[in-house]
């Protein structure tokens, strides 16, 4: 029935009556208007103030600045994936810690996982950056962004995993138990299996708060979008076309990333589980 | 330097750098639940340029990356003559960052009444504007409770960056970094009493909410 | 029982779902106190025919008129309309965040402009006719289906309608609590209301309705007295239709 498969906004209204149809086409027509005195606006005052002269954009016809901003988004993509890999495995552990039935343990990994969930990623990479070389551990900039960044994913992370643990069906656990495997085979062979398949499109949408993490690698010198970005922005004296650019190819990657999650949260069924859906404590 | 000392000497820095993040904070969300009003009721209108316009704000603002937002707003807006103090230019970040995120946790708040309660509330007679006001705000509101309040908590994090501004006075991630380079000697430990700090308020806030959210939370 | 003034009259209805003609050339009057059985295969328009009625889904040409008046497309005349007309849903579409009370008084305090504390002493006095006021307080989620489908029942009487419609009333619901709504039912089609009911209970067209209106495939079939269609279906649908339920 069309009136169950529409979506919750178009349900929110009926179909129109002549006056309604009336109504809306005249809204149509002037928040049309609207939007298109808004963007002239800002497109006079980009060429009022002179930024849409060619020497802010020339570069970018050249191949080496694109070039140069690859080399970046590799750097972006090498940090992002290990600080992903590093909070996954962070994030398990945490996860069967704090469920571990064991007090100590479990009261630890919360706190652990409250830490990492309640301070910002910023913090964490000023103290990996400015705090550890002052006790004498010094590392490069690669791992001063990735192991901060990781950490910061892996509290959430252990949350996520641990609502996937308890969406498997309890029977599984009692199947499991009834034919005799351990409580710690039947969680690593029947439910941290099934929890995985049920958390994937939620790790992925969480790829995207990992991606943005990184971007301040410009704090330890890591060459990674954003720090090659600022170096083409002094080389050819381009803020506005520079910043643009980047910060378009940033919202690209990352709507795709959220897109991706979205498809195979719908193909599987299973929710995207993030920090706004799970409770805060 | 050991606890005692940082306090000493910087206890004065780190009061008002709290009072900056809690305020910044404060006024940050506020603005930002007022935008996401103003953005979820422009993406449920049923005028499609507002709706565009609504669906493409949120894309933006939930896809970039705070200090991309930011940068843009404090370096790129002067060159075509808006200048905005500083932390002005921070809060317009975690408030154009903040509201994206408050019109997705509406819109999921508003997906989950379903069909059905708003053709019972038809069948009644309640009119468009009644629907509205007695089914779907209130139930879209109460299921926002929890999201919101991870909302808060993210945007709190999320005025750590006035650390990358020269904001007066700081907040308190800007404040450790001043202090560990103007103190060679302080060690870890003004990490440590930001970290607190910023954990101390999360957990407090989330507990709130959970209250909150436990009072008004509709049943399904 | 059922006098012979019109409350809905259905003429030359058509609609269409994209290449789908859902309803067609439909004439249909339903009478004063009358009960009417629309029955059918699934898919056959039969919920689409009852939705139009208070235009939860429009037509694309033919008139619908109430009580003589044709149907308002929009407004407050459209509300107005829909408050005489009660429907009750497959679904029972209980507001959620109101308690089992305030879902029964929402409509009379905020539609009829009753005072609150008359409106609720009204309320219960329906929540007692169909035996779920010590249920008052709760919210919807806290009772059963058949409870919440006897309380949707008594959210639609408070608006005190000139006829009701029902689309599948009982067919969410677990087998025994079928039997609690259906009696609700059969003492309102006592009472003498005016009821179109979309079912697939067999037994509760026979028993209780004056007509039954047979569809299939967008199209009004047959239409005859229960126990004429039933007995003598004069169809070749009808009796294939009955022969496939009497295999359950």
């Amino acid at each position: 029935m069309s009136a169950h498969t529409m979506s919750m906004r178009d349900a929110l209204y009926e179909a129109p009556g002549p006056r309604t149809k009336r109504l809306t086409v005249i809204g149509t027509i002037v928040s049309l208007a609207l939007v298109c005195v808004g963007l002239a606006l800002v497109v006079r005052q980009f060429y009022v103030t002179g930024q849409l002269d060619a020497k802010y954009w020339a570069f970018f016809a050249r191949p080496t600045t694109w070039l140069y901003l690859l080399n970046g988004f590799v750097g972006t993509v090498k940090v992002a994936a290990m600080a992903a890999v590093i909070s996954l495995v962070l994030g398990v552990l945490l996860m069967l810690a704090r469920t571990s039935g064991i007090k100590p343990l479990a009261f630890v990994a919360r706190v652990i996982i409250d830490f990492f969930r309640g301070v910002p990623s910023l913090l964490l990479i000023y103290f990996f950056y400015l705090g550890l070389p002052t006790v004498g551990i010094r590392m490069s900039p690669f791992w001063m962004i990735t192991i901060p960044v990781a950490l910061a994913a892996s509290g959430v992370l252990a949350e996520v995993f641990r609502a996937g643990v308890n969406a498997v069906p309890k029977g599984q656990t009692e199947a499991a138990l009834s034919i005799g495997l351990t409580p710690g085979k039947t969680m690593f062979k029947i439910v941290l299996p099934q929890a995985l398949r049920i958390v994937i499109p939620s790790l992925i949408s969480q790829l995207v708060v990992v991606v943005k993490d990184t971007t301040v690698a410009y704090v330890v010198s890591y060459p990674d979008l954003m720090q090659n970005g600022r170096v083409l922005i002094t080389t050819n004296d381009a803020v506005v076309s520079v910043y643009l650019v980047t910060a378009v190819i940033y919202i690209l990657v990352n709507y795709a990333i959220n897109q991706l999650s979205i498809s195979m949260a719908r193909r599987s069924g299973n929710p995207i589980i993030s920090r706004t859906t799970e409770n805060p404590t | 330097m050991d606890f005692a000392q940082i306090l000493e000497e910087y206890g004065q820095n780190y009061a008002t750098a709290i009072m900056q993040t809690l305020s910044m904070t404060a006024l940050c969300f506020c603005l930002a639940m007022v935008i996401s009003i103003l953005i979820t009721v422009m993406r449920v209108s049923p005028i499609k340029p507002l709706r565009l316009v609504g669906d493409l704000y949120v894309q933006i603002f939930r896809n970039i990356p705070g200090v991309a937002l930011l940068v843009l707003v404090a370096y790129a807006l002067p060159n075509i003559q808006i200048v905005l103090p500083w932390k002005t230019c921070v809060e317009v970040t975690v408030v154009l960052l903040a509201s994206a995120f408050g019109s997705e946790n509406f819109m999921t708040g508003i997906n989950a009444i379903g069909v059905g309660q708003i053709e019972a509330a038809r069948s009644i007679g309640l009119t468009f504007t009644q629907t509205m006001r007695k089914i779907v705000i209130p139930q879209a509101l109460r299921s926002a409770v929890l999201p919101m309040t991870n909302l808060l908590i993210a945007t709190m994090l999320t005025t750590a960056l006035g650390s990358q501004v020269p904001l007066n006075p700081q907040e308190l991630t800007g404040l450790v970094s001043y202090i560990t380079t103007r103190s060679t000697g302080a060690g870890i430990v003004p990490f440590i009493i930001s970290a607190v700090c910023y954990a101390g308020m999360s957990v407090l806030l989330g507990v709130l909410g959970n209250r909150i959210d436990k009072k008004v939370r509709v049943l399904r | 029982m059922a006098d012979q003034t019109p409350v809905i009259e259905l003429r030359h209805v058509d609609k269409h779902y994209g290449d789908l003609h859902v309803l067609q050339d439909i004439n249909l009057t339903v009478h004063k106190g009358e009960v009417l059985v629309l029955i059918g295969p699934s898919g056959s328009g039969k919920s689409t025919l009852c939705r139009t009625i208070n235009r939860l889904e429009t037509i694309d040409s033919g008139e619908i008129l109430i009580e003589g008046e044709p149907l308002p497309q929009e407004g407050k005349a459209l509300a107005q309309m829909r408050a005489e007309i009660g429907m009750v849903f497959q679904s029972f579409n209980l507001f959620a965040h109101k308690t089992i009370l305030q879902n029964v008084t929402l409509g009379p305090i905020e539609v009829l402009g009753i005072p609150k504390a008359e409106a609720a002493s009204r309320a219960m006095e329906l929540l007692r006719r169909v035996g779920v006021d010590a249920q008052a307080a709760k919210v919807p989620a806290q009772l059963s289906g058949g409870q919440q489908q006897r309380v949707a029942i008594a959210r639609s009487l408070a608006m005190q309608p000139k006829a009701m419609l029902f689309d599948e009333p009982t067919s969410a619901l677990d087998p025994e609590m079928i039997n609690e709504v259906l009696e609700v039912m059969v003492e309102l089609a006592r009472e003498g209301m005016t009821m179109v009911v979309v079912t697939h209970e067999m037994n509760f067209a026979r028993r209780v309705s004056n007509r039954v209106v047979f569809m299939a495939d967008g199209q009004i079939v047959e239409e005859n007295t229960p126990d004429e269609f039933f007995d003598h279906p004069k169809t070749a649908r009808a009796r294939d239709f009955l022969d496939s339920i009497k295999g359950h």
